[in-house]
């Protein structure tokens, strides 16, 4: 009992250790001995997160994108192809691929404010193929369906630097999309995402802060290609095709859009379980489509929201099943 | 002369298929409000059903084919029931259902028939010839069957009781309901239409060209192309949409190289969403 109360009255100190435990435990699973193959599949769901997190961050401002990978394509392009073609290091690569998808973002986000809601999605989706087209078009410098490969890796062949690198690049951008969330320009976009007339009516600049809001999340997601790019070595049309920017979409929805922890849930969850089934093969896909069904019919708040649900539940159930004890018995026990 | 000749049949036939299907993303769209992103898997499996049922069980063609219309038509019952009308008004949750529905008809195909790319025997075999131009005779049958059932459908919606119950329910639901229209039951008929027709549609697609379990996702975007460059809730739009979007799609990889004609595809539609959101012939939905 004295736990429990304990926790209650501290709910903030008791939330920031258990995060303090559990990214000290994953800086030091390298340490305990973690196997390559679950290593690159950590990097992966490190990288994953930052672009489902930089996609709810548009979401926010009420821009629910399904091209999100697009931008992520054009950080992890040119990157790639500066590097590998130019012999620059991949450092300086990083920055300018970054800086490209900022200019890109900025610029295809002032025509984009004209649509919104269901339209908004669509334009986005069709941007998102349109980037590949545009790949397609250019095959001699990105190689088309085939990609382009040996692009020159950041530390060489051991994974465990990596693993290191993508970590903090994710707690980073994960610490920098909380802070924003929580800050004044977050509650506008709240505000613009609610109702864009009240928003206006306001003084807030909506046209501004969804071009501001469309730009951060962007650059997030092309941040996380960068990183992409001089891990995995090799892009090609698959890497960032519709298929990709949908399934970023599934782990913010499924994770839960509405907190901040849903992306991180949700894309953990969906990468790391169908792992788990690898021995089933060509089943794998029926476990991911599984936990799609399972979350859509028994969790309205996403897999992040299932503590808040239970305990919810559990209130419910407890108050219907036990009638209240009489007034003068409880205090009998307090005296 | 005779390429021309053979773009504008290439182009009508495949004006057929992507009216067919876009009219059932339509159809859905505007009676339910909800993007079906699951309607190219619909098309795969009609395919593969009259595929099993023809070269499978050794039916005759036509029988396997109008079974397979029956029976993924039917199969919408269960669809509009138990996967569209639960997160008819959450448009993320529909995304994700749609995403799950993808995933198990395509990976059901693959692992059953395996990801090999098949084909189903022409309904008419042979050529056709008039003077100088030659035209596969399976194409014509097509574009025929298509524009059969366009025409029938149209005069269902335009003029039958159930059609004007359908317009009335893309109009206004609640209106609709509150003169007595069962909008569920409206919602039921519109999913089995649309899931006919997009059977229908998967199998002529696999006789003329080829059929593999991810055939869907490319006819997908293109019904969504049709649907946004016609504009929702309107007909007539949707047949000159999808005439427009075949013509494109036939011209421009002949006129230049086809990964640039796909690139002229994409930039039409993006400049439609962004200048005129509600289509060439349509209304503005939200």
């Amino acid at each position: 009992m004295h736990i429990k109360s304990f926790l209650n009255q501290h709910k903030g100190i008791t939330s920031i250790a258990i995060l303090a435990l559990l990214i000290g435990f994953l800086f030091a699973l390298p340490r305990l001995g973690l196997r390559v193959y679950y290593m690159h599949i950590l990097i992966g769901v490190f990288i994953w997160i930052i672009v489902a997190s930089s996609l709810r961050v548009l979401d926010l401002s009420g821009q629910g994108s399904i091209g999100h990978a697009a931008f992520m394509a054009i950080g992890a392009y040119t990157s790639g192809i500066l590097s590998k073609y130019l012999g620059w290091s991949p450092w300086i690569t990083m920055l300018i691929g970054i800086g490209v998808t900022i200019i890109i973002a900025f610029l295809v986000a002032i025509p984009f404010t004209r649509v919104r809601g269901i339209y908004f999605t669509m334009v986005s989706l069709f941007f998102g193929i349109g980037v590949l087209a545009v790949n397609q078009v250019f095959s001699k410098y990105t190689g088309g369906y085939s990609g382009i490969g040996s692009i020159p890796l950041l530390f060489g062949y051991n994974k465990t630097p990596y693993y290191y690198f993508c970590l903090a690049l994710m707690l980073v951008c994960l610490g920098l999309m909380y802070r924003l969330e929580h800050s004044r320009i977050g509650l506008t976009w709240k505000a613009v995402a609610q109702s864009h007339t009240v928003a206006s009516s306001i003084g807030i600049n909506e046209a501004w802060q969804r071009i501001l809001c469309f730009g951060v999340a962007c650059t997030f997601s092309g941040v996380a290609g960068v990183a992409y790019t001089h891990y995995y070595a090799l892009l090609t049309q698959e890497t960032f095709s519709f298929g990709t920017s949908i399934n970023v979409f599934v782990y913010m929805t499924v994770g839960g859009a509405g907190l901040f922890a849903g992306p991180i849930v949700g894309t953990s969850a969906l990468i790391i379980i169908p792992e788990l089934f690898r021995h089933l093969k060509e089943y794998v896909p029926f476990i991911f489509a599984g936990i799609l069904l399972l979350v859509l019919f028994l969790m309205p708040q996403g897999l992040a929201g299932l503590p808040n649900q239970i305990r919810r539940w559990y209130e419910q159930h407890s108050k219907k099943t036990k009638p209240a004890e009489p007034v003068d018995e409880v205090a009998k026990r307090a005296a | 002369m005779n390429t021309l000749i053979t773009c504008t049949v290439n182009g009508l036939v495949l004006s057929a298929i992507y009216i067919l299907v876009a009219l059932g993303f339509g159809l859905q769209l505007s009676i339910m409000g909800i993007f079906n992103f699951a309607h190219g898997a619909v098309y795969m499996i009609g395919a593969y059903v009259t595929y099993g049922l023809s070269v499978g069980l050794g039916l005759n063609q036509w029988v396997s084919l109008l079974l397979s219309v029956i029976l993924v038509g039917a199969s919408g019952l269960f669809l509009e029931r138990f996967c569209f009308r639960p997160f008819k008004s959450i448009p993320t949750r529909m995304i994700v259902m749609a995403i799950a529905l993808i995933i198990i008809l395509e990976t059901t195909v693959e692992v059953t028939l395996g990801g090999v790319t098949r084909a189903i025997p022409a309904f008419v075999p042979g050529i056709l010839r008039a003077g100088f131009i030659s035209v596969d005779a399976e194409r014509i049958l097509t574009f025929g069957i298509g524009a059969v059932l366009l025409m029938t459908l149209t005069y269902m919606i335009q003029m039958t009781k159930i059609g004007q119950q359908m317009l009335a329910v893309a109009q206004d639901a609640e209106g609709a309901a509150l003169q007595g229209i069962d909008t569920h039951r409206i919602a039921a008929t519109a999913t089995v239409i649309a899931c006919g027709t997009a059977a229908l549609a998967g199998s002529l697609m696999a006789t003329i060209f080829s059929m593999n379990p991810f055939m869907g996702d490319n006819i997908l975007l293109k019904a969504i192309q049709v649907v946004i460059l016609s504009g929702i809730g309107s007909i007539g739009g949707i047949l000159a949409g999808g005439l427009i979007m075949g013509m494109l799609n036939a011209f421009l990889p002949v006129l230049t190289q086809a990964s640039i004609g796909e690139l002229i595809t994409i930039l039409i539609v993006i400049l439609i969403l962004l200048i005129r959101p509600k289509g060439l012939f349509g209304y503005e939905l939200f």
